[in-house]
């Protein structure tokens, strides 16, 4: 292998890796000192090879690689910037029909209002509105460049809760551990793990009956790991598993709820419907600007060293 | 040695910087909702005829968030009564039970002698829109749309008065 197929092939290595901070924003990879790490070893090797083409050593074509080698180190560093100094990804888990707002980008996320049917279909959504801009409405898959910041949606499991009484009557469904004290939609903000599996976990209260439920979110595939270990069957739909408790922690019944069906539990008949809501994640990313014009360097290089001399 | 140089340079910031992912959420309670429009959902009344806090524009109006369970609503209630009658005409009282039955809600306000309106939102929809971290929760909107306030806990008639003075200080 020659210094020159060395060179070419960890810029593009560079580059691609500095493309997937776009590409996969979700990944923590890019704040990793194995990142920067990997980054900063790429740009000396380009700034070997370069500072060696540039004094001749792999003759007209090594020199014509120069803006190459100079558009894979731009990209190169901007990726190093954003993975180093760029803040964490930040994950705003909004309740429907709430606002948060969001100094970083000097915006507000509406969060839209979501009933069952919504929360059964996905179909929620998140409008960043920002003074002096046309707002923006983001769909779950799409991602948006705002400076260095990249934004985008997540769908995480979410649940719907209706519960009444043995006769009837609707009951307040309240989340006192939640920022959203009167909210009938369950986020699942926190884990619990159940042996092997770690499943999403999250808790209402129905304060008319002195009661508090945990719900245990199981997708299909976990639910027919659990029936091994006894749980009763399922058709194949997601389901919440709901254990009542009272005021003194006294244990009032468990259940399994699927999507869709009425339960009954420690007295409360609950109706629960299963589905996604999107959580808004801001990660830092590269200037597009940046990028462009190192690519488009590094492309012009790659073509001119290709022409005959 | 300048290649080291740089690798040790990078591997210095690598360990200033702080990695782990940062949750954040939505909140604040109902007092961080001043200046900004005030939602509105249509939903029914205990007499079964439909109203919203839209119907109200152009009044100012007090939305008192409760429900029958609440104790301290309960202890509100009469206050809040005695404050409607007071402020007839100048102020409009609305209370809004979050998530019971309209027979409940009825049942209580009849039992407590309430007669402003009762509007029984079964899904919760003022309550999450307006922030609510316990109940009660008073909201002040002023004539054109705007919260003028947010008010998390019970109050007493005084602080009622003083809640709605800005607003109705306010040029019409």
């Amino acid at each position: 292998m020659t210094a020159r197929v060395a060179a070419l092939g960890v810029a593009a290595i560079a580059i691609a890796l500095v493309l997937a901070q776009d590409l996969y924003p979700a990944t923590p990879l890019y704040h990793t000192w194995q990142y920067a790490l990997a980054l900063t070893l790429a740009l000396a090797v380009l700034g070997a090879y370069a500072n060696g083409a540039r004094r001749g050593d792999d003759g007209v074509r090594g020199r014509r690689l120069l803006p190459a080698m100079a558009g894979a180190a731009t990209v190169a560093v901007a990726g190093l910037a954003s993975g180093l100094l760029g803040p964490d990804t930040t994950v705003i888990a909004g309740t429907p029909g709430t606002v948060a707002p969001i100094p970083a980008l000097g915006a507000a996320a509406f969060f839209s209002a979501a009933d069952a049917d919504a929360i059964a279909r996905g179909a929620g959504t998140v409008t960043l509105r920002r003074r002096n801009a046309a707002e923006i409405a983001l769909q779950p898959a799409a991602r948006r460049l705002l400076g260095e910041s990249l934004v985008y949606l997540e769908l995480r499991p979410a649940a719907y809760v209706d519960v009444s009484d043995a006769r009837g009557a609707h009951l307040t469904v309240t989340q006192p551990t939640n920022a959203s004290f009167l909210s009938p939609v369950l986020l699942f903000g926190a884990r619990q793990r159940i042996g092997a599996l770690e499943v999403p976990l999250d808790t209402f209260a129905t304060p008319a009956r002195h009661l508090t439920v945990r719900a245990l979110y199981f997708t299909p595939q976990a639910l027919a790991q659990f029936n091994r270990a006894g749980a009763p069957a399922d058709q194949g739909r997601p389901a919440l598993v709901l254990s009542a408790a009272d005021d003194r922690g006294n244990p009032k019944g468990l259940t399994l709820a699927p999507s869709g069906a009425e339960v009954a539990v420690g007295g409360l008949r609950v109706h629960v419907t299963l589905g996604t809501y999107p959580v808004l994640a801001i990660a830092a990313a590269p200037p597009a600007w940046v990028l462009i014009a190192g690519i488009a360097l590094f492309l012009a290089g790659l073509a001119w060293s290709a022409l005959p001399h | 040695m300048r290649l080291v140089l740089v690798i040790v340079s990078t591997l210095f910031l690598s360990a200033c910087y702080n990695a782990p992912d940062a949750a954040a959420s939505g909140g604040g309670g109902p007092s961080a909702l001043a200046g900004s429009p005030a939602q509105s959902f249509e939903v029914r009344r205990t007499d079964g005829r439909m109203d919203s806090l839209a119907r109200h524009r152009g009044q100012i109006v007090l939305v008192n968030l409760w429900a029958t369970w609440c104790t301290p609503c309960r202890e509100e209630m009469p206050a809040l009564q005695r404050f409607a009658r007071e402020q007839a005409g100048k102020v409009v009282v609305l209370g809004i039970d979050q998530g019971e039955s309209a027979s409940a809600a009825a049942a209580y306000a009849k039992e407590r002698g309430v007669t402003f309106p009762i509007l029984v939102d079964d899904q919760q929809q003022y309550g999450r829109t307006y922030a609510a971290i316990g109940l009660p929760t008073s909201v002040i909107v002023d004539r054109s749309g705007h919260v003028v306030q947010g008010i998390d806990g019970q109050m007493t008639i005084e602080q009622m008065r003083a809640a709605v003075a800005r607003a109705l200080a306010a040029r019409k």
